[in-house]
């Protein structure tokens, strides 16, 4: 299998989690689309770089995540966007209402987090643990606990304010 | 909503988008070749342009210094080379700063503290580029006036008059201009400061 056969099939294989992160760190679908094909080079650019001693999915939230938050939010748009809307940055038509309304809510509450706390509350729904979270995020294992109970808290008084 | 509300609506998200994944490989080449095009278009293009714009006033300044004759013109035409031949390095070499980051090697708390560095050091040099950019409004006028036009705007300008209105203008816009630049860059300043304190502070 050639390098670009293997690139796009991780890519093919992890479109859902670049997606969750777009939709978490952006406010606009231009927005997205932009930070999404941004993450989809910045994975290509580092793929040389990747030699397997951490997995694969480290590695691309680690590329992502960090892709996310240093992209510069006021960039003029220029060029053409490739049209990933019509595809995957378009949600299911068999959604229903009560659905959507709660997952509103769920970007809201993401939102209104620091951008650390983005990244890790992403990592936590995502089913990582404590560990995997402390490898990609740089922290340790305890301060993610400490965090993450930070932002438990945090949670909680977004609901009570509402 | 809770934590454990959250996982669920989440896990049903990654349901969905699993039943739904419909990129192609030619739609990920076409991402990858796409971004490297406009990266060159959106950075470095507006970038050198605008170097090569204060190089090239600078130079000029610098080549026709001996026209300028007084002290009181060749001081101005010197802080305005300066001003002109430091600013866009300091700009570039701060830019290119920030997108040098590694993503593959750093962790994201390391990217967070080096970008959010970079970008505090970038926005306080845009806010003293504000600073400067007007003062050099003030340095250049003698300068054009004398190695453009050929006259002493000291001592060779007859009617006085617009200049009694440009300077009083020029220093209210002034004042209302640095407002601004303290308001916009030293609120972002501060934030990137906060974040710094709370990662740095862990560790």
């Amino acid at each position: 299998m050639s390098k670009e056969e293997e690139f796009t099939r991780i890519i093919k294989k992890n479109e859902g989690v670049i997606f969750k992160i777009t939709t978490v760190y952006t406010d606009r679908s231009e927005d997205q689309q932009d930070l999404y094909q941004e993450i989809v080079y910045q994975l290509w650019k580092a793929y040389d770089s990747f030699r397997g001693d951490s997995k694969i999915s480290t590695w691309m939230y680690r590329v992502a995540l960090n892709t996310a938050i240093t992209r510069l939010k006021k960039e003029k748009r220029m060029g053409n966007k490739v049209g990933i809307d019509q595809v995957v940055l378009k949600q299911t038509e068999n959604y229903n209402i009560e659905f959507e309304e709660k997952l509103r809510i769920l970007y809201a509450h993401i939102k209104m987090l620091s951008d650390l706390e983005k990244g890790l509350i992403l990592l936590l729904l995502e089913g990582k643990k404590y560990e995997e979270i402390a490898l990609i995020t740089g922290l340790t294992p305890s301060n993610v606990g400490t965090r993450v109970s930070r932002i438990k808290q945090k949670l909680k008084t977004q609901i009570i304010k509402e | 909503m809770e934590l454990e509300e959250m996982q669920e609506v989440w896990s049903e998200i990654s349901g969905q988008l699993e039943k739904q994944k419909k990129l192609t490989d030619k739609m990920i080449i076409m991402m990858t070749q796409e971004r490297y095009r406009k990266k060159w278009n959106k950075i470095v293009y507006p970038e050198i342009f605008g170097t090569i714009i204060c190089f090239s006033v600078a130079i000029l300044i610098l080549f026709n210094i001996s026209k300028l004759e007084t002290w009181y013109n060749i001081l101005p035409g010197i802080l305005s080379a300066i001003i002109l031949l430091v600013l866009p390095i300091f700009s570039l070499r701060s830019i290119n700063k920030m997108s040098g980051i590694n993503f593959y090697k750093n962790s994201y708390k390391d990217t967070l503290i080096k970008y959010t560095k970079n970008k505090k050091q970038f926005q306080s040099l845009q806010k003293a580029s504000y600073y400067l950019s007007f003062l050099l409004i003030f340095l250049i006028l003698p300068v054009t006036s004398k190695i453009i036009g050929g006259k002493d705007m000291f001592t060779g300008v007859k009617n006085i008059w617009p200049l009694m209105i440009f300077i009083p203008l020029g220093i209210t816009f002034f004042v209302f201009f640095a407002k601004w630049a303290k308001k916009c860059y030293g609120k972002n300043i501060d934030e990137a400061e906060s974040i710094l304190r709370d990662l740095q502070a862990e560790e």
